[in-house]
């Protein structure tokens, strides 16, 4: 609202050294802070990534050897999923937004936030020191006993990493529910709460309880491998399908972690760029708690093959249904809210139709692999690579791409290049593509995955997602180059450039450091459209006297 | 400070009677002396009652996740078929493996 | 607003947004220690007799008197906290003071306790103490029993920790009223560390020991 005629009294300049930088309680510049320390993530994850395709290009293996093969996949797994994915919406967008989204001023932990940035840049040092001084083959999923009897790697500073990135996840976790629940702007209900907001909370939920039983699974590996005793040894009667047990139960409702919050940035968007109420609010409300919920009784169906009882594994195999139930009505009520809307194809509703598209596949070939006879087919094959991608690349890269080009003019009050923007979406979307549906192919035909090697007949399919993934690597390129172009360059952004209803949008662009110049109350439903056109009729009649 | 001493009292009490009930050999004796005893500390020293509704929101979710922690974490255990393999510390006699996870 | 709460309203809303993160955060605690129950639940279920012999093994007495100084500690902490409501700032320390005794006091007796296991090679490893067909499920217990009780025993630190802070708040705080919220808060974790004590001493020493 205020205008800022050359002042820069926001967030961003107003005390500029690196001391107040790493010193800040501002939730805004801790969000930057984890910004620029997950895109270091994303691009070593990314460069690994590059090298198991290039490598894959031929038959029997074109750069490195199988052993050097087995620390990329586990290098890349692990960068990716907790370095990357796991903090990615929730400590980048999610910082920067529940406070606006709720009309507060911050966090309701301050100094708990900045710690948990501390924690994940330890976290990323320990990791990338165990996977830098020889690395680890275990794959981003640690089984023992092979992490600990037998491995020949740096399983301990990556166990420690990935046991601190947990606390921080938990520090986040905390303060978004008490945040919620604690500093909602007057007038500002339950349902008046964005949808963002609403996926955030079940996100931290997930945060709060599974990632402690990753931390306890964590500490018994370690324990046994560091004082070489029984936890998990079969040689001592120990079961290590206990160990994958515990650890499911944190990593299934991961995948949710990783999922949901994009979810949540699907839905401002295609509101926004609809200009219409999103529909069924209640129903995506309410799913996104279901999903994470349900998430937490599904953890079984990823092993199936590993020799758990029959009766275990139908009970888990039936409940996995049960998540794509509020998945669809998600997807549903998304294309419910497009339908008969004027819809605007600026870059962040490209990256989120992309998103409806890539989740619906990966959750649809979900069902396969929920399915116990088909499970046993697919399991271990390039199917299930390729359908967690789906889910974790095509869905929630695609949508943080999405929230990171719709909220880029609020974060940093600066536009980005269009004309680019929709390149790089659609450049993702082909080669995201062309990169992961071969390996549906691929895995249906009995390739098994997390293997240096593979049988000449399946080079075509192999080539082909090489080729994606260059052109995948060019989408994640350029966004990098105009993203740093815009800071300096591109267009001073308006407080509300694209016409969209959150309280964030009724601050400046970038914001000020308490965030809103007088605390905001709220009156209206969210995604009232209605009520914005008249607020804003309101101060046009105004301003003339004003 | 009588309130706080009355709860000591009875978790001195408590303490008592598990101790008893494990010379006895009385598991779910002990199983419910404990739980009475972490009611005791739950309603008498942390005073849930009293702390906002959060609060207790907070405690019923952890508790209903760990319900489902332990449920589903062990169903498989429990309902596994186990076939004896050599069991290189403990057991000579094949049925000592043998022993663990028949179905119920 | 004034500038110095924010983000909050008022010292009570603080207050109460604290008290609520500390349940949050407790919460999250019991699915830690929940991890290691479901071990528990699935060994000593499946290695009944080895797992029993290993509790057989463990010292009663210096458990059952810990167990007795954790929930002494916990009451005269609570002391602590119902003095901070009242006002009688005077009467925080020396229960606070007491309650964090109680708590090393424990802690050197469960170190004493370790140093006899060690002594008997309870330490699971090449030349554990029990032998025979039980072995194996001893051997399980009591990597259990050192995991568990080494991260009660951490959790113990921290809380004997933010129980001096709090003294030193308290003292420093110079003539000014202290908010309680300070005090109930640390309260809360001690009262849980006491909690896990009194699931794990009867998992530990009592089922399976007749």
């Amino acid at each position: 609202m205020a205008p800022m005629p050359g002042s820069e009294r926001n967030y961003l300049w107003q005390d500029g050294t690196v001391r107040s930088w790493l010193l800040t309680t501002d939730h805004k510049r801790i969000a930057l802070l984890y910004m620029a320390s997950i895109t270091v993530f994303f691009v070593l994850g990314g460069i690994a990534a590059a090298l198991i395709r290039l490598h894959l290009i031929v038959p029997t293996g074109a750069i490195v050897s199988d052993e050097t093969y087995s620390r990329l996949f586990t290098l890349h797994g692990i960068v990716m999923v907790w370095l990357f994915l796991v903090p990615s919406i929730p400590v980048t967008l999610g910082n920067f937004l529940v406070p606006l989204m709720l009309g507060a001023r911050d966090l309701a932990f301050p100094r708990l936030n900045l710690l948990s940035w501390y924690l994940f840049v330890m976290a990323g040092m320990l990791v990338v020191y165990g996977l830098f001084r020889g690395g680890l083959e275990t794959g981003w999923t640690f089984y023992t006993p092979l992490s600990t009897d037998y491995t020949q790697g740096r399983v301990l500073p990556v166990v420690a990493g990935v046991f601190l990135s947990g606390f921080s996840s938990i520090a986040t976790g905390v303060n978004f529910i008490i945040s919620i629940h604690q500093l909602r702007a007057p007038g500002m209900t339950w349902y008046r709460l964005p949808l963002m907001l609403w996926a955030l909370y079940a996100t931290s939920v997930i945060f709060v309880l599974a990632t402690p039983v990753l931390g306890i699974t964590l500490l018994l590996l370690g324990f046994e491998h560091f004082f070489h005793v029984g936890v998990f040894d079969p040689a001592l009667g120990g079961d290590p399908l206990l160990f994958q047990h515990l650890f499911w139960f944190y990593s299934h409702p991961a995948v949710y972690i990783m999922i949901l919050p994009g979810m949540g940035v699907v839905s401002e968007v295609v509101s926004t760029f609809c200009h219409k109420p999103v529909f069924g609010y209640r129903f995506v409300a309410w799913s996104s708690i279901s999903i994470a919920a349900i998430g937490f009784l599904v953890w079984g169906h990823h092993m199936f093959v590993a020799g758990t009882s029959l009766y275990a594994a139908v009970v888990f195999s039936m409940l996995s249904f049960l998540v794509s139930v509020p998945s669809a009505i998600k997807v549903f009520n998304w294309l419910g809210t497009m339908h008969g809307g004027a819809i605007r194809l600026d870059t962040p509703m490209l990256y989120a139709m992309g998103f409806i598209g890539l989740f619906t596949v990966g959750g649809l070939t979900g069902l396969f692999l929920a399915s116990l006879a088909s499970d046993v087919h697919l399991t271990q094959t390039y199917f299930v690579v390729a359908h967690f991608h789906y889910i974790m690349v095509g869905g929630m890269v695609s949508a943080y791409f999405a929230g990171l080009h719709y909220w880029w003019p609020k974060i940093t009050g600066r536009m980005y290049p269009e004309m680019w923007g929709r390149t790089a979406a659609a450049l993702l979307f082909f080669g995201f593509n062309l990169t992961f549906f071969p390996q549906f192919l691929l895995g249906y035909e009995g390739m098994p995955r997390r293997y240096a090697t593979y049988p000449a007949q399946f080079q075509v399919l192999n080539v082909l997602s090489s080729a994606g993934a260059s052109i995948l690597a060019l989408a994640y390129v350029l966004p990098l180059v105009y993203f740093t172009w815009s800071l300096f360059r591109g267009a001073r952004a308006t407080d509300n450039p694209w016409q969209a209803t959150g309280l964030e949008w009724r601050t400046s662009s970038p914001p000020p450091t308490e965030n809103f110049a007088q605390a905001p109350i709220v009156t209206h439903e969210a995604y009232d459209y209605a009520a914005l056109a008249q607020a804003e009729d309101a101060t046009r009649r105004e301003t003339p006297h004003g | 400070m009588a309130r706080v001493a009355a709860w000591w009292g009875v978790l001195v009490l408590l303490v008592g009677a598990q101790l008893a009930m494990g010379r006895a050999g009385f598991t779910p004796g002990i199983c419910l002396g404990a739980f009475l005893m972490g009611l005791v500390i739950v309603f008498g020293f942390m005073r849930i009652a009293q702390a906002p509704s959060l609060a207790a929101i907070f405690a019923l979710g952890g508790l209903f996740w760990l319900a489902i922690l332990l449920a589903l974490g062990s169903l498989d255990s429990f309902t596994r078929t186990n076939f004896p393999v050599g069991d290189s510390l403990s057991a000579p006699a094949p049925d000592g493996s043998a022993a663990q996870g028949a179905p119920p | 607003m004034a500038e110095h709460l924010a983000p909050y309203d008022t010292p009570l809303h603080r207050d109460e947004t604290a008290v609520a993160g500390m349940w949050l955060f407790l919460a999250s605690e019991v699915l830690l220690f929940g991890g290691l129950f479901l071990v528990v639940l699935v060994y000593s279920h499946t290695h009944a007799a080895g797992w029993a012999a290993g509790v057989r093994h463990t010292n009663l007495a210096i458990g059952s008197v810990n167990t007795l100084l954790l929930i002494s500690s916990s009451a005269i902490y609570t002391l602590a906290t119902e003095a901070a409501r009242q006002g009688h700032e005077r009467r925080i320390i020396p229960a606070a003071l007491g309650a964090a005794g109680m708590g090393m006091t424990f802690l050197v007796l469960k170190g004493w306790e370790w140093r006899l296991e060690f002594r008997e090679h309870l330490f699971p490893g090449p030349d554990f103490a029990i032998s025979g067909p039980e072995a194996g499920g001893a051997q399980l217990f009591y990597s259990f029993y050192f995991l568990a009780t080494a991260l009660h025993g951490l959790h113990m630190l921290v809380g004997i920790g933010l129980i001096v802070w709090v003294c030193y708040r308290v003292r420093t705080h110079g003539g000014r009223p202290v908010s309680p919220m300070v005090v109930d808060v640390v309260g809360l974790y001690w009262s849980f560390v006491d909690l896990v004590w009194i699931l794990l001493f009867p998992v530990l020493y009592l089922i399976g020991r007749a």
